[in-house]
């Protein structure tokens, strides 16, 4: 049987691929909407593990950055979980800047703002934004082999879908392209 | 403590006395029911007291304004005092009688000396009904005073006001951390809330190095049965205050920038 990019059965890698792009097309479709709030930056979603999902943010947010400070907010949930506290908004206030965290159940939506944004407006567009892609991403962190693509490969994937040519959304990276060892399926290292 | 010579050119004698402490000052002031400044410099910095109507009815210091400032200054045990000249604020903030300041010091010492402090700069002894939200003012060197805070402006300056003003028994539990960790002071908290909080605060850090949005200021953190503000002053102290859901933490979010 010829298989895919990472192991699978070459029909079920095609399918895989493809939901990811539309679940990542739905989520970003939903995350530029946000912009409506004078003072958003742009936004991005992570799964628990901390994977960056989706983004919509100027390119001078690369994809690594993001999924770092994804992962470092993950933390911030677990941190607060291990003492029996449920984070369910943080507020974080930089010198120019906020940043507004809200958490679903697989993930989180994370809002980069100016520090003078409007608050309320803030809490509402968030609130309608995560009951759209709550679904969404429950449906990608379901799948394993969607949230652990590493994130470079995630990089590629968002950015090609937020470019010119979104009406042909790109699959996951080629493996020639990805770090070795890097792509996992299931937490197995595979391709 | 010892009183200066007056700058001021009031009719009456100068006085010049060592070993007077500010509590002379303060019953003397209010026993003559005079209308005056004074500049009170101790251990903890300079501050005035203006006295008028037989009582102390305003106090500021570079961070605090109000009857907390007049307790922290009353507090000084180390220093000198001397009347001014100085502007007067629109509305007088304190409504206490001296006697019932010299009680709550008095009961804040109690209480500091038990290891039992509130929380830095909060006056244990204010009570909830007591308690109003002070108006933070910055002292300027012309004497003009004036509210400082804009939640358009960066909101790091007044943290460390926010901290000694706006604590009160909304919070339950307070703690604050030593640059490196060591626990200052804590109320109602236990040794995980402070791995907790110096956690957080750091992955907060981290979170703006990675996103270039440094440096951190400070946080809040919802939960389904109370909230969290993290904040970090200018001295890199980092003071924790966890309130009540129902807790109005607007005033609080405003200073911080939240």
């Amino acid at each position: 049987m010829a298989t895919g990019t990472n192991g699978l059965p070459a029909g079920l890698a095609s399918a895989v691929a493809s939901a990811l792009a539309t679940a990542r097309a739905q989520m970003h479709a939903s995350l530029v909407t946000l912009k409506d709030v004078y003072g958003i930056t742009g936004s991005f979603v992570y799964a628990r593990s901390g994977h960056l999902v989706a983004r919509e943010l100027p390119p001078m947010f690369d994809d690594i950055a993001l999924s770092e400070a994804g992962s470092r907010l993950a933390r911030l949930h677990e941190t607060f979980s291990s003492v029996g506290d449920k984070l369910e908004i943080a507020v974080l206030r930089f010198r120019e800047h906020k940043v507004y965290v809200k958490s679903l159940p697989a993930g989180a939506l994370c809002i980069i703002s100016s520090g003078s944004v409007n608050m309320p407006a803030l809490r509402m567009a968030a609130n309608l934004v995560g009951r759209r892609i709550a679904p969404v991403l429950d449906h990608v962190a379901d799948d394993a082999k969607l949230v652990e693509t590493p994130p470079t490969a995630a990089a590629a994937t968002v950015t090609s879908a937020t470019s010119a040519d979104a009406a042909s959304p790109a699959g996951p990276r080629p493996p020639a392209q990805a770090p070795p060892g890097m792509r996992r399926f299931r937490g197995r290292p595979v391709g | 403590m010892s009183a200066m010579p007056s700058q001021t050119s009031a009719a009456g004698f100068r006085a010049q006395i060592s070993g007077a402490s500010l509590w002379d000052l303060v019953q003397m002031e209010c026993m003559s029911r005079s209308r005056q400044v004074f500049r009170v410099g101790g251990e903890g910095g300079v501050g005035y007291l203006y006295f008028a109507e037989g009582r102390v009815v305003h106090a500021v210091t570079s961070r605090l304004s109000g009857e907390i400032a007049a307790l922290e200054i009353l507090g000084w045990t180390n220093g000198s005092f001397q009347p001014c000249e100085r502007a007067w604020p629109a509305a007088f903030t304190i409504e206490s009688s001296c006697e019932a300041l010299i009680l709550r010091l008095a009961k804040r010492r109690d209480e500091a000396a038990s290891n039992l402090v509130a929380f830095p700069g909060r006056p244990a002894s204010v009570d909830e009904e007591q308690f109003e939200e002070i108006e933070i003012e910055e002292i300027h060197e012309e004497g003009e005073m004036r509210a400082p805070n804009n939640t358009d402006h960066p909101p790091s300056s007044t943290a460390a006001a926010v901290a000694r003003s706006d604590i009160s028994a909304e919070f339950p539990v307070t703690m604050r951390l030593a640059p490196g960790g060591g626990v200052l002071t804590s109320k109602g908290a236990d040794d995980e809330m402070a791995g907790v909080v110096a956690y957080a605060h750091r992955l907060g850090q981290l979170t703006g190095e990675l996103l270039g949005l440094e440096p951190f200021v400070a946080m809040e953190c919802t939960f389904a049965d109370g909230r969290l503000l993290l904040f970090e002053e200018e001295n890199g102290e980092t003071v924790a205050l966890r309130s009540r859901t129902e807790s109005n933490l607007q005033p609080l979010r405003d200073k911080l920038g939240l």
